[in-house]
């Protein structure tokens, strides 16, 4: 998909698209920043490890699909196979276009709202230097469907979770979904990202979700990408805090081919919290690449933030994550881990943690692990008559569990840490004791 | 009539990289017996225990260790866990992420499938384990913690024992299990122990104390000091170290 190929495919897309009067300036501006720009290059410091050729070559069709009604009912089939909590209703995309009939959830304080109502919010949110940031950001605004923008009424705590579940369908397709969260004073919410395929669908989903954080919002989302295996993945999560806002962030990465995850988030007042944690298995060719950037740019704020990686053969991952506590900064508490476990020498992982520190009086903490299984827990476990293979297969499980343990929500933490051991060494054999 | 061997060490010489810890150690153990293996810091005491393990961090250069009249040196630590071996550890491992539960569900049904019983369900195992963590006086949400995370010292000791009543092994070796307890860890731990004496198991103590052969009164004892056993004797002996420590018996054994 040359750049050619999506100018020309642009103007048909247009065509195809309900583009309103409030949407169209926005895509022109950000269709010409992507001209400019081009795909990220491994030339660009923060896209070194990630190689989007396969991405830019491919034979990719950016005009976003109509599903007919054979897909939706496939879709179907494959979300009864993988809904990640039986009790909840989610919103469901089929190729990046929202069912018809879909409802959102009648929850009181929320409300969910369509394309019209986003483009005003995207164009509210307009900062020039986004596309800069991440140039797949620009593309995403000039060919983007499933608009979908969440508001919570101020001061309004909704305790069900929203489950949003894309599904990827037919082959080919590039889906770029734009998700907008608008967390006003005193609210809070638990959004469920989902992202499921067929393991023959080999497409592209170029995800972008901005997220408004007023004084004391609390919103917590996790994304949980079990694409078919031939799937490419992209995705900019984007948050500003306001004075005492609180974020929690988890990502599940275990489908997929080409995963690269970009969060940014800006702890903008003092007071404002982020927690950020990822669990990832690569393996087969897969490559996975986690950029996160937090940015402290007030006082008294906080992140802790954790990711781990299971590495297995012919596995890439990539870690970096960058921290920057501003002049001005003072009382910054920032701690970070990358840890990872590489199951077998055919595998690879490149951890970067980076701490940029311009103010005096933080409490600032990072360090990064690539090892093997403690040879000591091995040990014990096997002093007790579990077997090498089980003892192992437990252990490495334990590795990804004790950071899916932060997941909030019962169901789907049981089903994630489920599908997480499913995909492990010797599973068989140990499988049944969880 | 003498009951029969559980263990038997022969002539055993074993080190840590290039440092000799046991010279050439020598000992018996019965079914129906507790023996209590004491000594000063250093001396091989837990050198010997990880041996009987099989912690591959020490090489056996020769002698010989039968248990139950099969080669032990040549098993894997699973197999001999799986034949009736049991290490309490000194310093129990902390496993995050793995719950008590899986490790006790992991380990009971791979004792049962090598006995060629069938495994144990979810229902059966909260059977089992029910009165044992009553007994070892552990409180119901244990069994979903962490493995030995963020436990007391005292509870790692109490779980080693919660194990071992679990797996009911031939042969219990507690490598300093009564160390950093206080006195009613210390009852709580003797009763796990002595609950599960009887004519067809056996049990090492190590230890540095007295105190826990008050409680688990040992058939004998053995003392262990560079490397070998120096000195064995009754229950009276690990008394008379407690008063006069270990160097008369260095000096006993040099002068012989």
């Amino acid at each position: 998909m040359t750049l050619e190929r999506l100018h020309e495919a642009y103007a048909s897309a247009l065509s195809g698209l309900e583009v309103s009067d409030t949407s169209r300036p926005l895509r022109d501006a950000a269709m010409d920043s992507f001209g400019k720009l081009g795909y990220p290059s491994r030339r660009r410091e923060d896209w070194r490890y990630t190689d989007l050729k396969p991405i830019s070559a491919g034979n990719f069709d950016p005009t976003p699909a109509i599903p007919n009604s054979d897909h939706i009912k496939h879709a179907h089939q494959l979300l009864d196979e993988s809904l990640l909590d039986p009790n909840v209703s989610p919103m469901i995309f089929v190729d990046g276009q929202p069912e018809p009939g879909t409802h959102p959830p009648e929850l009181s304080g929320l409300t969910v709202l369509g394309p019209e109502q986003t483009w005003e919010q995207i164009g509210n949110l307009q900062r020039k230097e986004l596309y800069e940031r991440h140039p797949l950001a620009a593309l995403n605004t000039a060919f983007a469907s499933s608009e979908t923008l969440i508001r919570v009424s101020e001061g309004s705590k909704i305790d069900q979770p929203l489950h949003l579940v894309f599904i990827t369908v037919e082959s080919g397709k590039v889906t770029q979904p734009r998700i907008l969260i608008d967390m006003p004073q005193d609210s809070s919410l638990t959004v469920v990202q989902h992202f499921i395929g067929e393991d023959t669908a080999a497409g592209w989903t170029n995800l972008v979700t901005q997220i408004t954080q007023d004084e004391r919002s609390n919103l917590t989302l996790y994304r949980v990408q079990e694409h078919g295996r031939a799937q490419f993945h992209t995705e900019l999560l984007e948050s500003k805090l306001a004075r005492d806002a609180h974020i929690k962030l988890g990502y599940v990465d275990l489908g997929g081919s080409l995963i690269r995850n970009d969060v940014q988030i800006d702890l903008a007042e003092p007071g404002a919290v982020c927690e950020l944690f990822g669990v990832f298995l690569t393996s087969h060719g897969q490559h996975v690449d986690n950029h996160t950037r937090i940015d402290h740019s007030a006082p008294q704020t906080t992140s802790r933030e954790a990711f781990r990686g299971i590495i297995g053969e012919r596995g890439r991952g990539v870690f970096n994550g960058k921290v920057v506590v501003h002049r001005g900064a003072e009382g910054t508490d920032a701690e970070q881990s990358s840890d990872n476990l590489l199951l077998s020498e055919r595998g690879e992982i490149d951890t970067k943690p980076e701490l940029e520190i311009y103010t005096d009086a933080v409490k600032c903490a990072h360090g990064a692990t690539v090892g093997e299984l403690d040879p000591d827990q091995l040990f014990y476990m096997r002093s007790r008559g579990i077997d090498e293979g089980t003892a192992k297969g437990l252990l490495t499980f334990a590795f990804a569990n004790d950071v899916l343990r932060r997941i909030e929500l019962p169901e789907v933490r049981k089903r994630v840490a489920s599908s997480v051991a499913g995909e492990l060494p010797d599973y068989d054999s140990w499988g049944g004791l969880l | 009539m003498k009951n029969e061997t559980l263990l038997c060490i022969d002539d055993l010489h074993a080190r840590v990289e290039d440092r000799m810890i046991l010279n050439g150690l020598n000992l018996e153990v019965p079914a129906g017996e507790v023996h209590a293996i004491m000594g000063p810091n250093a001396s091989g005491k837990s050198t010997l225990a990880q041996v009987l393990a099989g912690h591959d961090n020490y090489e056996v250069t020769s002698g010989s260790i039968r248990f139950l009249g099969k080669d032990l040196l040549s098993l894997s630590p699973e197999e001999r866990a799986r034949e009736g071996l049991f290490l309490a550890f000194q310093y129990p491992v902390e496993i995050p992420g793995v719950n008590n539960a899986y490790l006790l569900k992991a380990a009971l049904n791979a004792h049962r499938t090598a006995k060629g019983i069938p495994e144990v369900d979810a229902f059966e195992f909260m059977r089992l384990i029910k009165d044992k963590m009553e007994l070892m006086e552990m409180s119901t949400d244990f069994l979903n913690r962490s493995v030995n995370q963020g436990f007391s010292g005292g509870e790692k000791k109490r779980n080693e024992i919660l194990q071992m009543l679990m797996l009911e092994p031939r042969l219990a070796v507690l490598d300093e299990t009564d160390s950093g307890l206080d006195v009613d860890a210390l009852k709580v731990v003797a009763t796990g122990i002595n609950s599960l004496r009887d004519p067809e198991r056996a049990t090492i103590l190590v230890t540095h104390y007295e105190r826990l052969l008050e409680l688990v009164v040992p058939d004998r004892v053995h003392v262990l000091a560079e490397g070998t056993i120096l000195k064995s004797g009754n229950h009276e002996l690990a008394r008379t170290l407690d008063k006069r420590g270990y160097d008369w018996v260095r000096d006993e054994s040099a002068s012989a």
